[in-house]
């Protein structure tokens, strides 16, 4: 079965090893804007004063994707100074980005990235915010074309149908649109 | 100015030095979700997912 989470619910969680030690906290999650695929992780401390971390994680040596931490087999899991880190470059942080129609309607801001958690974690939509009054959060799966970078997010015409109230409704959503898309 | 007057204003330096410290750290470690590859739109086959 396929498992849903917010990029918002990862954000902030400790990096454990099986040894059960608490060596970071995950602070920003990287994605490749190409196919969505979720490329590793930037780290901050954990202490209360502790800043960003110089080690980053892949997501290729991540053991568990956990709804209370990311689990690691042990300290070497995570890059070195002198390894390349995970990041990718250009783009930017979709967080609070436009969310647009490949036809130029606005469909609101991006306050959240679902994940779709598997072996090997991808984008699989947005939690988009609309302006205007009444203000209300819809989930849109993403599986086509979509343009990203930290401004806007650009996503096909069709997901408008199939925008989701909430996760449990989400993998429906996602399986709609996947359906209408391989009919066009 | 009374001993207990300095100590007062060493406390208030002290407490806004901290908040300032923590307030710094807890932008620093803010997270978010970065798109790589620096797509535009329009470009590209695929996205959002494979």
């Amino acid at each position: 079965m396929t498992r849903y989470v917010r990029a918002s619910e990862l954000v902030k969680k400790p990096v454990v090893t099986f040894d059960g030690e608490d060596v970071a906290q995950v602070k920003d999650i990287l994605f490749e804007a190409a196919d969505g695929s979720v490329r590793g992780f930037t780290l901050a401390g954990r202490g209360l004063f502790s800043g960003p971390l110089k080690q980053t994680l892949a997501a290729g040596r991540v053991h568990g994707l956990g709804p209370d931490a990311v689990v690691i087999r042990d300290g070497t899991a995570l890059s070195g100074d002198d390894q390349p880190a995970v990041g990718v470059p250009g783009g930017g942080d979709v967080m609070g980005a436009t969310a647009l129609t490949v036809k130029g309607t606005e469909l609101g801001k991006v306050v959240d990235v679902i994940i779709e958690g598997s072996r090997q974690p991808v984008v699989a939509g947005y939690e988009v915010e609309s302006s205007g009054p009444p203000r209300r959060r819809v989930l849109l799966p993403v599986l086509r074309p979509v343009g990203v970078s930290g401004d806007m997010v650009v996503v096909p015409d069709a997901v408008v149908d199939f925008a989701a109230g909430d996760l449990a409704g989400f993998a429906e959503a996602a399986r709609g649109l996947r359906h209408r898309l391989e009919e066009e | 100015m009374e001993w207990w007057g300095w100590l007062i204003v060493a406390v208030v330096v002290l407490a806004v030095l901290i908040a300032s410290a923590l307030v710094t750290q807890a932008r620093r470690r803010r997270g978010g979700v970065i798109a790589g590859g620096g797509q535009r739109p329009g470009e590209g086959e695929r996205g959002g997912r494979r």
